[in-house]
């Protein structure tokens, strides 16, 4: 590793020669692990705080975020693997000059500060001043103690990965999103069984982000290729496999139990009041990093499959959404069941099958399976700051599986969407999986 | 509720509906005198606001507005009846003071001149009115705890026995966390009457507190005894929701809760309007936002505070503009519901502007002037009435500043002149403005309900003191008569006395006082 080889070289340089013959250090004081921490703590919040980051954009760009920080760590890494010709779109990224010296710290202070730019530009003026006192501490503390033309060349390299990055971002599909994901028109199918809205609000008669399948996937080859078989046919015939899943539905959600309550809300994950759910994958990272003192390695490796993996999924997942365009579990309870009945979490604005929340967590299930391990317990603290407990899983796969169920307890979806959700997850996060990232 | 159903089917037929009666205003600024810009950047981003009372006995509302970094003013109303608004800024009034987001008027003492409530970034006070607009500051006379805080909302009620009223102060971002303020939101606190009722004893902290932008002591449930409703901005707290607190005299006050009927709601709350708009008997509350406005009425009955949201057919979601070709959605702050063109219904009148350069959602965002039509339906008429204000506006005051029996609208725009909109309709309906008079405490007998007979209906008006966006009225309330020359009035009284029906007619100013009965007035 380049940053450690500099580091050796100036500890024995600094023995022999003493303090004055090197009056400032040549390494950042700030070690790159604690840059990565300190602006996906800003990432997280302003991804909850920028009203255009609805889940799906949020996903995207987590991809982009954690795909710049991994390629700005694995620039400076010998035994790491550029996602370059792996990622759909990604030709190349920029090389560092020969034999030249850069500080790791400052390349992926830079490349995230940049970014950060890139991709909260639309942020309010609480953000905007976020973003700016946070570069401000950062540049200042990072930059300490490196030599000028290190820290200048590095700072330089860190914003042409992120400049790179954002350029390969444009071109996508998914770069300009108008109305808060709301599309000004849209011709709802007519028929029942169709998707209707589920609420009194303007912006969301219409489903959010109905294109959001036509992106450009990441590792996955294509929207539609973990895409699913038809959920159970349309019928209010009470002795239908349809009935009977809304009856359970309806049933569950009418005899909840508090644990089952707590599950529901703990996954909840609205957008503007939280880190959405592909945020909440990457704050479990982020808190595994933190526990574990994972090396920035591990953890930039983490956060890009994990922001692939999400992206892919809401891609493939919303190609299914628009296909089978299912109607939500309440409407149909109101209308055959029980017009009284109401649902514990808020229906999202869009169709029902499959459940977003399942394919993107059985997505990031299996890619962290990959990276950090099939049986790997954790705790998740990601709500503890609004007031909601931690919660333990032994494994990700019991964290997806949770998550997925929640969705039921919260009336918002279906059993098929849930389970089958989780399968097209899995199938999407093997993708992100199979990425080459060590040597 | 019958009428939210019958709502609920009614999009086609709102559509296809004919539009009310449209008023006509025009750009009454220049020639009104009024000058003043609400200055500051992000502890200015929120407020400022205006209040709207009578502070020389003359019956015209004078006004005071809130100026940010610049100096608030007061400014004395000038103008003769049905004529052009006028006004003159009064000079060393005693409340010219800095760092000003809003003001409520209140007559706190009971001495039969109004006080001034001043929210601003700092420490809040109260000024006691001494007559021909001259105020002199109270704060420390009365005991008022004004905190050091950005203060963003106020209201206020006389709970039963007390001869002081109780003060709701609203609270927003703690200013020490300009660069991450989210989760930093500060406390609203409540200042009751000391033992002796001539002072206020120490604050009882709202807690949990959820950045607050506006809060309103209202009988949602015709009980007598009102609660505070408060609209609290997602944006900045973490765990927090909008609120409504009991506020029962004696008692600790304490929130409504799922288990009362209460329903979990997070948006970014901003302001509030309030009014019994379909005649049901009971407020709709409508709360302003980003994006979507929520107007909500009381579900199921009056024992539970359920609200449930209105259905967008209604018309008044106002998600976003409907002139200047910016398609993103809107941001609203000061609400008031008036009946503005004297048919008898009430309208809805919204203040909108941008935060602050936030691309997400509209620049060019003009304000709302929402008519009601006989369908219970609300129509976009700003455009069609001549008033259409594209700056970022905050506070608002729909008033009749020229006791003409037409309502016109002054609103504060960030960083540029107030605007003020006179209503120059010439053919609109009937209409009747009265005050309420009360001997001793709460002379201007907050918390009563008016109540207005038009044909085989009952307008209503509950008499308040808070909501909107930091910007509060006192004075003459107003009631469109559409085309009836005469109607009876009564008044149920803050502790509960129902007076009887009173034949009064139309297009008169009254006051009404417990006592006596209507007695017309002139505005001198």
């Amino acid at each position: 590793m380049l940053r450690h080889k500099i580091s050796a070289a100036l500890f024995i340089a600094f023995t022999v020669f003493g303090a004055d013959a090197f009056a400032a250090p040549a390494a950042s004081t700030v070690a790159p692990e604690a840059v990565l921490k300190q602006w996906y703590h800003l990432i997280l919040t302003l991804v909850r705080h920028t009203a255009t980051y609805s889940p799906p954009l949020a996903s995207r760009n987590f991809a982009y975020l954690g795909v710049a920080s991994y390629e700005a760590v694995a620039s400076g890494d010998d035994h790491l693997i550029s996602l370059a010709g792996q990622l759909q779109g990604l030709k190349s990224l920029p090389q560092r000059e020969k034999g030249k010296a850069y500080d790791e710290s400052l390349v992926l202070d830079a490349t995230l500060a940049q970014s950060m730019q890139n991709f909260f530009g639309n942020t309010g003026p609480s953000g905007q001043n976020a973003l700016r006192a946070m570069e401000h501490k950062m540049m200042h503390d990072v930059s300490q103690g490196v030599a000028p033309d290190v820290a200048s060349r590095s700072t330089a390299y860190g914003k042409a990965i992120a400049a790179q990055i954002f350029a390969w971002s444009k071109t996508d599909g998914g770069a300009t999103i108008a109305n808060m994901g709301f599309p000004l028109k849209y011709e709802l199918k007519k028929g029942p069984g169709h998707w209707v809205p589920t609420n009194q609000q303007g912006l969301q008669q219409m489903p959010l982000l109905p294109y959001w399948e036509k992106n450009r996937p990441f590792a996955m080859p294509a929207a539609a290729t973990c895409d699913l078989p038809p959920p159970p046919a349309y019928s209010e015939d009470t002795n239908s496999d349809f009935y009977k899943q809304a009856l359970e539905v309806h049933d569950t959600k009418n005899s909840l139990n508090d644990e089952q309550k707590a599950i529901a809300r703990f996954w909840s994950d609205d957008p503007m009041l939280s880190p959405t759910p592909p945020g909440h994958w990457v704050s479990i990272v982020m808190q595994i990093s933190e526990r574990d003192h994972l090396p920035v390695a591990k953890t930039a490796d983490a956060l890009a499959r994990v922001g692939v993996a999400v992206a892919d999924a809401f891609i493939g997942c919303w190609h299914t959404k628009m296909e089978y365009d299912l109607v939500r579990p309440v409407t149909y309870i109101k209308k055959v069941i029980d017009p009284k009945w109401e649902t514990l979490l808020i229906t999202p604005p869009f169709p029902e099958y499959a459940s977003g929340h399942s394919v993107q967590s059985g997505a990031a299930a299996a890619v962290l399976n990959k990276v950090l391990g099939d049986h790997f317990a954790f705790d998740d603290s990601t709500h503890v700051q609004d007031n909601i407990p931690t919660r333990h899983f032994a494994s990700f796969d019991d964290a997806a599986k949770e998550a997925a169920v929640s969705r039921l307890y919260g009336g918002i979806h279906f059993r098929a969407a849930i389970e089958r959700g989780l399968d097209q997850g899995h199938c999407i996060g093997a993708f992100a999986a199979a990425l080459k990232t060590v040597k | 509720m019958k009428r939210l159903l019958a709502l609920a089917l009614i999009s086609s037929a709102a559509q296809a509906a004919e539009l009310p009666a449209i008023p006509h205003f025009a750009d009454a600024t220049k020639s009104s005198g009024l000058h003043s810009v609400y200055k500051g950047e992000w502890q200015y981003m929120v407020g400022g606001g205006v209040a709207t009372f009578d502070c020389n006995g003359d019956g015209f509302p004078d006004v005071f507005i809130a100026g940010g970094e610049n100096k608030a003013k007061l400014f004395i109303n000038t103008s003769k009846r049905g004529g052009a608004i006028k006004f003159e800024e009064a000079r060393n009034a005693g409340v010219e003071l800095d760092h000003v987001t809003g003001a409520y008027p209140l007559d706190i003492d009971g001495d039969g001149i109004m006080d001034l409530v001043v929210l601003r970034v700092g420490q809040s006070k109260v000024y006691r009115g001494l007559g021909h607009c001259k105020f002199e500051d109270a704060t420390a006379k009365w005991n008022i705890d004004g905190g050091d805080a950005w203060a963003t909302a106020f209201s206020a009620t006389w709970e039963k026995g007390n001869r002081w009223p109780t003060l709701a102060f609203g609270t927003y971002i703690d200013r020490k966390f300009e660069n991450e303020p989210w989760g930093h939101c500060t406390d609203n606190w409540l200042l009751r009457p000391n033992e002796a009722q001539n002072g206020f004893a120490p604050r009882i902290a709202l807690t949990p507190s959820y950045c607050s932008l506006s809060m309103l002591f209202t009988d949602w449930n015709r009980s007598g005894t009102p609660s505070l409703r408060v609209a609290n901005d997602r944006e900045y707290y973490q765990g927090g929701q909008e609120q409504m607190w009991k506020v029962k005299p004696g008692e600790a006050p304490s929130l409504y809760t799922l288990a009362d009927g209460w329903k979990f709601q997070r948006f970014w709350g901003m302001g509030i309007a309030s009014a019994d708009i379909t005649g049901s008997g009971y407020p709709a509350i409508f709360t302003t936002s980003m994006a979507d406005q929520r107007l909500q009425f009381l579900g199921g009955d009056a024992q539970h505070p359920t609200y449930k949201d209105a259905p967008f057919a209604m018309g008044t979601s106002a998600h976003r503009p409907f002139a200047g070709g910016d398609t993103r959605p809107s941001t609203g702050w000061h609400a008031q519901f008036e009946d503005v063109n004297n048919d008898g219904r009430y309208d809805l009148f919204i203040a909108k502007g941008n935060v602050d350069k936030m691309p997400d959602f509209a620049q060019k965002d003009p304000s709302n002037l929402l008519l009601q039509d006989a369908d219970g339906t609300f129509v976009e008429a700003a455009d069609k009435s001549g008033l259409l204000n594209f700056g970022e506006a905050r506070g608002a005051a729909v008033a009749d500043f020229n006791l003409s029996g037409k309502l016109s609208v002054l609103i504060v725009n960030r960083h540029e002149n107030v605007k003020l909109w006179q209503n120059v309709s010439t053919a609109l309906g009937h209409w009747l403005e009265l005050r309420l008079q009360q001997d001793g405490p709460n002379r201007d007998a907050i918390g009563a309900w008016i109540e207005v007979k038009l044909g085989d209906k009952v307008m209503r008006r509950e008499i308040t003191s808070g909501g909107g966006h930091v910007s509060g009225q006192n004075g003459f309330w107003h009631f469109g008569l559409a085309a009836q020359t005469e109607t009876q009035v009564r008044v149920i009284w803050p502790e509960g006395t129902t007076g009887e029906w009173q034949d009064v007619k139309a297009d008169k100013l009254y006051l009404i006082s417990k006592a006596g009965g209507p007695k017309a007035v002139d505005a001198h």
